[in-house]
């Protein structure tokens, strides 16, 4: 019996399997999603560009994540905003990528959603494949991957993934310009300048996990008072050796007299 | 520089502290037609002299009451030609006052305004004073009003005035005859007959003018402008009393 | 973005039975950062009368001035307060002065006439004045604060009822509108006076 080895084939050259035919005929993309039908258009380019201005995506959001000894910390907001209208105070902004990864919301909400979602398939495709679960470096490196080949359509994402793996808690920043950059903090969004002056503040490496949470929320919460753009609820992530849990959603409404009680 | 020390502005301080123009002016108004007003509990009137040089001039074309609002009348002893320019620039300040505020012009402020406007032509150089004195008669907020306004640009309440020729007499007449409680009716015939008192000649509805305003429903009321033949009528019956 | 959501603003004026309110947020920013949280945009002009200004924040506070201003001389000039329709004319003739280099500013307008009836009006920019005798809104985010009003304005409420409804359309409105909250204040005119009440809001 001959083994398929089609799937480490490249694209252009990989024989399609029937469904993925199939899924052309229908333009939807199949699983590693990497076949939109393009607009019938002379000028790509410019109508692109057209494009972008009309599905402006929201860019009001704080989001931040950083590591430390006990793991990684992922903290958002949760406001969805159209202009200065808020269309939303309950979005989540945390992409559960799977039980070790998590990826952060900032910029268009369907580009994030989407292409996490196809970096799940592609990271559960990794471990089918290699027995093994996919680094956090690997990980990000397909969805910046993937966002290389979209370039200049007109994607908008700033997103973190965030997780652990063999060689501990690992944090990369991935945008739309498929720009990748690891790092031991950072914070994306509207709010981030906010965050990130409460971040960089009160962070250490030995920071004690409920120490690291609160900063999380506080760095959030800061933003969300400063950031006309960013409020709603403060989620806080935390990424440990055996997977990430939700630590806490606290309404800002709360919490802020939770900080500051009134009179 | 003039030959005269006091050429460079008619109006300047003589030696002995006086504004002579401004006491010339006056000479002018006590020299004119007599001017009174009454304020009754009711409403207010003021009536004047319509003395006219020639039976050949066509009296109805002669007017020498005049309203600045609805609800603000004036009439005048002096040169006419000045008091026109008073009431026109008295007409411009209600309108502007009113274009500001959509509300008519206090009395008072009516009355202020056109002293300013009287006070600035003591002050001025290459100007003279207005050769007449104002007498404002008008209903607000605050009920019915009388004011005169004298080419000094200085300005007085009056419950009962008169200026012009008949000054003296007419207010004299008018404070025997004045009383708080009296009502409009009547003080327009106390009017009537303070002129007759002082008038040369046979009082008639052609020759005297009389303009009043009645407190009775303010809002819709305006100021009731002469009516010849009510005058007429009353002055008939004046003659025959 | 438009010079008159710069800063973030939130007015409302409703009536009510022989009273009536007047209430602004509290926020004032720079486009998307907020700076201050104690930012009120309703002002005194007499007991019967209050006025609210949204908008451009500088212009506010230069128009507050000159509406004091013109206040204060008619009061020595006159002797007596602008009744609160008198005021929105001389309002709206000095905003039209500006016809062509407006102030930013949609002004509210509240207060008790002399007789004892409540009048608000509103006013865009240039002066066009728009009376109301139920509510008046301005500011940012004027559809959120129009349907807070629309569902919960009734007639003839009194000073304390119209308190709460104010309130919680202000707090309503602002809920939906990125630059406007923080926090909030609000002044019922009665013929026996006049309270003001700080509200609290989320601050995000």
């Amino acid at each position: 019996m001959k083994l398929d080895l089609s799937a480490l084939l490249p694209d252009s050259i990989r024989p399609k399997a029937p469904i993925d035919a199939a899924l052309d005929d229908v333009h939807l993309p199949g699983p590693t999603g990497a076949n939109f039908p393009l607009p019938d258009v002379a000028d790509v380019d410019s109508f692109e560009r057209q494009v972008v201005e009309m599905v402006k995506p929201s860019h009001g959001t704080t989001t931040l994540s950083f590591i430390f000894q006990g793991g990684v910390i992922v903290a958002v907001d949760s406001r969805a905003s159209m202009g200065p209208y808020i269309s939303s105070q309950t979005v989540k902004k945390v992409i559960e990528i799977n039980p070790y990864l998590l990826g952060t919301m900032a910029g268009g909400a369907a580009d994030c959603q989407f292409w996490q979602r196809n970096l799940g398939i592609q990271c559960r495709l990794h471990e089918l494949n290699n027995k093994e679960r996919i680094s956090v470096a690997g990980a990000s490196k397909l969805l910046a991957n993937t966002l290389f080949s979209y370039r200049g359509m007109g994607l908008s994402m700033g997103t973190m993934v965030a997780g652990w793996d063999h060689k501990g808690p690992s944090l990369y920043y991935v945008d739309s310009e498929a720009q990748r950059i690891k790092g031991e903090r950072f914070s994306v969004g509207s709010g981030s300048v906010f965050a990130m002056g409460i971040l960089d503040q009160g962070y250490r490496w030995d920071l004690s996990d409920e120490e690291a949470r609160e900063l999380g929320r506080r760095a959030i919460y800061h933003a969300t008072f400063r950031d006309a753009m960013s409020g709603g609820t403060v989620s806080v992530y935390h990424v440990t050796k055996d997977g990430w849990v939700k630590v806490s959603g606290d309404d800002v409404g709360e919490l802020h007299y939770h900080y500051y009680p009134a009179e | 520089m003039g030959d005269s020390a006091y050429s460079f502005s008619l109006t300047t301080f003589s030696p002995s502290g006086k504004l002579l123009q401004i006491e010339y002016a006056l000479t002018a108004v006590a020299s004119g037609a007599t001017s009174l007003g009454i304020k009754a509990t009711n409403g207010v009137v003021i009536a004047t002299e319509k003395k006219l040089p020639s039976i050949l001039v066509d009296e109805e074309s002669v007017k020498k009451t005049s309203l600045v609002t609805p609800n603000t009348g004036v009439a005048y002893s002096g040169m006419g030609p000045d008091s026109r320019v008073l009431v026109r620039k008295a007409r411009k300040l209600a309108q502007t006052y009113y274009r500001m505020y959509k509300e008519q012009i206090p009395v008072s402020q009516l009355v202020r305004e056109t002293a300013t406007v009287m006070q600035e032509s003591t002050q001025q150089g290459g100007v003279r004073p207005f050769g007449v004195s104002l007498l404002v008669a008008g209903y607000d907020e605050l009920g019915p009003q009388l004011y005169q306004v004298d080419p000094s640009g200085s300005y007085f309440a009056w419950k009962a005035s008169a200026i012009g020729k008949n000054m003296v007499n007419a207010k004299t007449f008018l404070e025997k005859r004045y009383n708080e409680e009296m009502e409009l009716e009547d003080a327009i015939h106390t009017a009537l007959l303070t002129l007759k008192e002082g008038f040369e000649g046979q009082i008639s509805g052609n020759n005297i003018e009389i303009t009043w305003r009645k407190s009775s429903n303010f809002q819709g009321a305006d100021f009731k402008l002469t009516l010849p033949k009510t005058c007429c009528k009353t002055a008939q019956r004046l003659r025959c009393a | 973005m438009s010079i008159m959501s710069y800063n973030g603003s939130a007015i409302i004026a409703m009536v009510g039975k022989d009273c009536v309110a007047i209430c602004s947020d509290l926020r004032f920013g720079v486009q998307h950062q907020t700076l201050a949280t104690d930012f009120k945009k309703i002002f005194k002009i007499n007991d019967e009368c209050y006025v609210g200004l949204s908008g451009l924040g500088s212009d506010m506070q230069t128009l507050r001035q000159r509406f004091v201003f013109r206040h204060n001389l008619y009061k020595l000039r006159e002797d007596r307060n602008m009744k609160p329709s008198t005021f929105a004319n001389m309002v709206s003739a000095v905003l039209y002065e500006k016809r062509f280099g407006p102030y930013f500013c949609e002004p509210v307008i509240a207060g008790l006439e002399p007789d004892g009836t409540p009048y608000i009006t509103g006013m865009d920019l240039l002066g066009a004045m728009a009376p109301a005798s139920d509510f008046v809104v301005a500011g940012d985010n004027t559809e959120s604060l129009f349907g807070a009003c629309e569902s919960f304005w009734r007639p003839d409420m009194n000073p304390e009822e119209l308190f709460e409804t104010i309130s919680q359309c202000l707090l309503s409105g602002v809920n939906r509108d990125c630059l406007a909250g923080w926090g909030g204040v609000v002044t019922v005119i009665t013929k026996d006076g006049q309270f003001t009440r700080s509200l609290k809001g989320r601050m995000d």
